[in-house]
């Protein structure tokens, strides 16, 4: 452990069971946070890292930009930028805010490219450019893209957005109608939009596209509808599809052919993606992709995780369901498969295996491994050798009770028959729920601490499995669940997790669920937020909080970090609460919906407030949804 | 496996045909193995053209009077309708969008006085039938009519339903109290221009 770093003496204060590398269920719930009374030593010696992991920051964008929804290829979320830091984090106030006039759940972060920021809001997913060289912040433009209303009722867990892609002077993102477009970020004007699949049958699509060179990458939602999963690659120039990979069927559709080399045996054969479900069953089997992509460009390979089986009871489809609940490594170029890894095969409890893989780098019994990082919505976070497939790390991070660990020898998880779901028969206290102990909320990583930072979820579900027949157009679903936190009130937390031990350092409980993302920040100071609308900042080596602020809604988005025209360190987040969030929306204290973006900095200095009067040139008026009206003329 | 899931959809075949139709013809898809189903009608059950000519909202130049809206549901007095109208709420799916309580997740929660397209029976029942147009199918070429007012009938156990003669006070915004609304528990409101929840 990591008694090396100064910084780290005050970790005796910290909650951790310290249940190294093995199951801990904390069924008398955590221990109370115990804040730290020692701060932290200021500018003390360079700070050694806890567990020795690092990064390839690449695409390297310029520190102050922030270019796609993790920053990085790697996923890490980790901004250089150190104005802000643990000395003087509490002083950071409201520097202006900007509502985008919707009210699905806000996942997605804004971008920020040279002096403009970029914003799209959920459904129906409208676009902005923001002039931050300007007083407020005013907008440039608006593109409203007038996504088809239909979506609303296929999205099964709201109507939300996960972000987007700034590449070759474009913005490109999905619509939940289960298009791609590309907009001139110049301009707004539309570039291309390529229809993907057929939202009458259930497909939408909520993920962040990705870009990885000259190509976007993109899946589609629709897990709990019964649809045929995929991730397809299109041209960034024209957004013509180039190769269009899927997660369940034969080797043809699941671009599976000779270069395929899982680890493990049991992934090894031809058509597995057929022969592991009943006959014709993988046509409706899911798989579907709404995750985060992360991207190696050493070796040209993407990593992404794949949804559920359809349907969601396991009685009606025996059988491992490949490629469901699983990861992916494929060849950028081609599509084609190098490995794969499924997580929780024949998923009973929609697990899913979608949540991000962050690509780190760590020391492994003496050699550096090339490792990618997964916390599964199932309780276990995973590291694992990301050229090969090889588990090398399984630990439990958050409560769960349906597995008593991952074997690494076979790769499998050792089910306890006791919490597998049978057709008509009530199974109380499964743990995780649906929406595991972390659902899509992605996590940051600190190359200073050497820490992985995540919010969890701290819930169980009674669960009653109803038989479904397939109607398309409607949920393949059966899973009736009632979910209530696992210990007493707390229905999240905020952890720091070693990805080479596979042991978490500490945790901070939280009343509400904590589905935001993280941004790390070489201030040492880490953000995230909560569902009842908390911003916390806190010391990435301690978890002290360090400072808190309440927002308009629950926040359940990307916070960012950015440098103004004005040399200044923001840090922007939307409050928009939504998502999958929702399942605790009757939780006392829950807030409102909303959709506003606020932005930080030091004592709320920006060029667009202070004392005076300040002008905004506008350059374009906001779009009002067609829920709006506009008044009498 | 292939049988199994033979069985559920024979099963949501069954209950159709178990509501005592005749004249309905169901197709299922061989090939699919039981994940499809589709149905056809063959002859219309009255009152076919009823439901048609009651408007989605308010009528321009309203009369009144000559509204359509106080459709009653045939099946208000078949004590079975009920029975079988939640098996089919949850065989045709609607339960994974509306909840297996009805209580709201993809579709709106169908248990409250809430209601986007109105609450009254011939309301409800043109929801269902027509669909609407965020994300809800409609079942008009699925399902016989039979079981269209079955699944309006369950609906209407559910508490917040206005009662047939309710059309022009719900419209008007006077059954939103949820206290007061639901065809069971507030026979009081009515149509009488006197509106309801006075103590609000
Ligand atoms: C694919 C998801 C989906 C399925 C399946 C579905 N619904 Fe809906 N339903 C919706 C959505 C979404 C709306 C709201 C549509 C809108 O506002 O335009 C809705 C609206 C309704 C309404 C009108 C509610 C109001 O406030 O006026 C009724 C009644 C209803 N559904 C009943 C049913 C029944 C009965 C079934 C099964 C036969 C069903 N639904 C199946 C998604 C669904």
């Amino acid at each position: 452990m990591a008694s090396a770093s100064g910084n780290a003496t005050s970790r005796s204060g910290l909650i951790v069971a310290a249940a190294v590398g093995s199951i801990f269920p904390l069924i008398g719930g955590y221990a109370a946070y115990t804040a730290y009374s020692n701060p932290a030593p200021a500018a003390a010696a360079p700070p050694t890292s806890l567990t020795g992991a690092t990064a390839d920051f690449a695409p390297n964008d310029p520190p102050g930009e922030w270019k796609s929804p993790a920053r990085d290829y790697a996923n890490t979320r980790y901004s250089p930028l150190r104005q802000v830091d643990r000395s003087n984090v509490a002083r950071l106030k409201v520097a202006w805010t900007f509502s985008d006039g919707t009210l699905y759940g806000h996942e997605g972060p804004p971008l920020v490219v040279g002096d403009t920021m970029y914003v799209v809001s959920p459904y129906p997913n409208v676009a902005y450019a923001l002039d931050l060289s300007k007083p407020g912040a005013p907008i440039k433009w608006t593109y409203d893209p007038k996504t088809s209303p239909i979506a609303l009722g296929k999205a099964c867990c709201d109507a939300v957005l996960r972000g987007w892609a700034y590449a070759d002077g474009k913005l490109i993102y999905n619509l939940l109608d289960a298009h791609t477009i590309a907009l001139d970020a110049e301009t707004g004007k539309e570039v291309w939009r390529t229809k993907l699949a057929d939202v009458e049958k259930g497909v939408t699509m909520t993920m962040a596209a990705f870009v990885a060179g000259d190509k976007v990458l993109v899946g589609n939602s629709g897990g709990e509808m019964g649809v045929s999963g995929w991730l397809a690659a299109l041209d960034v120039a024209t957004g013509k599809l180039l190769w269009r990979a899927y997660g369940i069927g034969p080797d043809t559709m699941t671009r599976i052919g000779p270069d395929f080399r899982p680890y493990y045996p049991w992934m090894r054969g031809k058509d597995l993606g057929v022969k592991t479900w009943p006959a014709g069953m993988w046509k409706t089997g899911a798989a579907a992709t709404w995750g985060f992509v992360s991207y190696d460009p050493k070796t040209n390979l993407v990593f992404y995780g794949t949804s559920n089986p359809g349907p969601r009871v396991p009685d009606q489809r025996p059988g491992d369901n490949l490629w469901t609940s699983a990861v992916f490594a494929r060849d950028a170029d081609t599509g084609m498969a190098k490995w794969a890894y499924q997580y929780t095969p024949h998923d009973q409890w929609d697990y899913d295996g979608v949540n991000e893989h962050m690509l780190l780098n760590i020391p492994w019994k003496g050699v550096r491994r090339d490792v990618a990082v997964h916390f599964d919505r199932n309780g276990f976070a995973y590291t694992i050798d990301r050229n090969s497939g090889e588990v090398l790390v399984a630990a439990q991070y958050a409560y769960q009770n349906w597995a008593d660990g991952i074997d690494l020898g076979t790769g499998r998880p050792i089910v306890r028959a006791a919490m597998e779901p049978k057709i008509g028969q009530k199974l109380q206290r499964v743990c995780p729920p649906d929406i595991g102990t972390k659902d899509w909320q992605p996590p940051a990583f600190s190359p200073r601490t050497g820490l992985v930072y995540t919010g969890i979820f701290n819930l169980c579900m009674d669960l009653t499995d109803h038989a479904v027949s397939y109607i398309p157009g409607t949920p393949y679903d059966g899973m009736e669940m009632v979910r209530y936190p696992a210990s007493g009130d707390d229905w999240g937390g905020f952890i720091a997790w070693d990805p080479v031990h596979g042991r978490k350092l500490w945790q901070i409980p939280e009343k509400f669920m904590v589905m935001s993302g993280t941004l790390a920040t070489a201030g040492d100071v880490v953000f995230y937020g909560t569902v009842d609308g908390w911003f916390r900042a806190v010391d990435a080596w301690t978890g002290k909080v360090l400072w808190s602020q309440k927002l308009s809604s629950g926040i359940v988005s990307q916070p960012i970090s950015y440098t103004g025209p004005d040399g200044r360190q923001y840090v922007a987040v939307f409050a928009g609460v939504g998502g999958a969030a929702m399942v605790s929306a009757d939780q006392p204290g829950f807030p409102a919906r909303g959709g506003t973006l606020y932005v930080f900095s030091i004592d709320g200095a920006s060029p667009g407030s202070g004392p005076g009067m300040m002008v905004t040139a506008a350059g374009a008026a906001a779009s009002q949804s067609d829920e709006t009206q506009k008044g009498r003329h | 496996m292939n049988h199994l899931a033979r069985t559920i959809v024979t099963g949501a075949v069954c209950a159709v045909l178990g509501s005592g139709v005749t004249g309905w013809l169901v197709h299922t898809d061989g090939r699919a193995r039981g994940r499809s189903l589709s149905l056809a009608s063959l002859s219309a059950l009255p009152p076919e053209g009823a439901p048609a000519r009651v408007p989605l909202g308010d009528l321009a130049g309203a009369a009144k009077a000559t509204m359509p809206g106080r459709l009653a549901n045939p099946l208000e007095s078949d004590p079975g309708a009920v029975v079988e109208g939640e098996r089919l709420y949850k065989e045709m799916n609607c339960a994974g969008c509306h909840g297996y309580a009805a209580k709201g997740g993809m579709g709106p929660d169908l248990t409250d006085a809430h209601w986007r397209y109105g609450g009254t029976p011939v309301q409800i029942y043109k929801s269902i039938y027509e669909g609407r147009p965020k994300g809800m199918p409609a079942w008009g070429r699925a399902l016989p009519q039979r079981s269209i007012w079955q699944l309006t009938r369950y609906i209407e156990t559910l508490g917040g339903s206005f009662p047939t003669e309710a059309y022009h006070a719900g419209l008007q915004g006077d059954l939103a109290d949820e206290r007061g609304a639901g065809s069971s528990k507030s026979p009081a409101h009515g149509d009488s221009g006197e509106g309801a929840g006075g103590d609000k």
